[in-house]
């Protein structure tokens, strides 16, 4: 249950970059989360939710892509998806395997709305 | 739209104090050791047999730490080492940020050794560097062997499994096989060591891999007798 301090840091990343750019609304923060980071994207979700009431961030999404468990081969240099948690490649069944992609932990970017015009900008 | 590009760690500002908490125990050559486990699976009881091995030849400092309450570091401060302990509050496991104020207590010290008890706890600390050099993980016969295949990253992270309460063995329907095969599957050859905490089983050898990576960290070649 560490997702509460790390949706604390998602947004205290957010709101460092948010006050370098003018922008609106913000509407999602796209993060990245391998299969074998150590991360419930549901538990993050909630404690994002419950973290980001009162603050700019409020009534923002938070998209998730998930990125699969792979390995690469240092024995035949294939890239191969891992298994049942079996690290073993793929293509040859070498031990000897490191891993390529699933442990990402990544704040990607930050959708907002355009800046609202300040003085001529208003709709009719 | 406005997309603002951000690519940042969610973990970068725990990764940065680690690397911090490395650095400072490098220069000093200080050897690191970040023990975890699920609890109760033993982890001060190997404390109590282990580190008064290791201080016959070391200097052996110990960061403690726990939800609350301060009963392990009590446990430890009884073999005369220096014990910090640290409550974590809730929380389910010690960050970089946490133990960095003890951390740098014991580089200001006399210290060769520095061992991290960690919360008891599979998945979070997993997941939180907190500067060590390795991971010693224990998993005791009563949890059964099917752990491996339910907290990969912890087994894949560990560098020395202590399979620990084997004395239990008889009264459980735990195989060593199948755990050692599991534990491999996720890190394969991973080392596996044997241990009775109330009989002693195999605590000398788990003391031996612990001193072989002390003295590869030092870059020595034999290790030097506590003066």
């Amino acid at each position: 249950m560490h997702e509460a301090g790390i949706a604390e840091y998602l947004i205290e990343v957010a709101e460092q970059h948010l006050q370098r750019v003018p922008h609106g609304p913000v509407r999602r923060l796209h993060v990245r989360i391998g299969e074998m980071a150590g991360v419930n994207p549901d538990s993050l979700d909630f404690a994002f939710e419950c973290l980001s009431k009162g603050t700019e961030l409020e009534g923002a999404r938070l998209d998730v892509e998930r990125v699969p468990l792979q390995l690469d081969c240092d024995a035949c240099g294939r890239r191969t998806p891992v298994a049942d948690y079996v690290f073993r490649c793929g293509a040859c069944g070498s031990e000897t395997t490191r891993i390529a992609t699933g442990r990402e932990l990544q704040f990607v970017a930050i959708d907002a709305d355009d800046p609202a015009e300040e003085v001529t900008g208003a709709s009719h | 739209m406005h997309l603002i590009d951000v690519q940042s760690g969610l973990l970068a500002h725990n990764d940065a104090v680690a690397a911090e908490n490395r650095a400072m125990l490098a220069q000093r050559g200080i050897y690191a050791l970040n023990v975890m486990s699920a609890p109760g699976a033993g982890k001060t009881s190997l404390l109590e047999r282990l580190l008064p091995l290791l201080a016959a030849r070391w200097r052996v400092a110990v960061i403690e730490g726990d939800i609350v309450g301060s009963a392990d570091a009590e446990r430890l401060q009884r073999l005369n080492l220096p014990v910090e302990q640290i409550n974590t509050g809730g929380a389910c496991h010690l960050d970089a940020r946490m133990v960095h104020p003890a951390v740098h207590a014991v580089v200001h010290g006399p210290a060769d050794v520095l061992v991290f008890e960690n919360v008891g706890n599979l998945v979070c600390p997993a997941e939180f560097d907190l500067g060590e050099d390795d991971a010693l993980m224990l998993l005791s016969v009563t949890e059964g062997h099917d752990k491996p295949k339910k907290y990969p990253l912890m087994f894949r992270r560990a560098g020395l499994l202590v399979l620990n309460k084997v004395d239990l063995l008889a009264m459980t329907d735990f195989s060593v096989e199948e755990a050692v095969q599991a534990a491999r599957d996720v890190h394969p050859g991973l080392e596996v060591i044997r241990t009775s905490c109330r009989t002693g089983e195999g605590v000398a050898d788990v003391a031996a891999w612990v001193e072989r990576r002390i003295v590869a960290k030092r870059g020595l070649g034999v290790p030097p007798v506590r003066g």
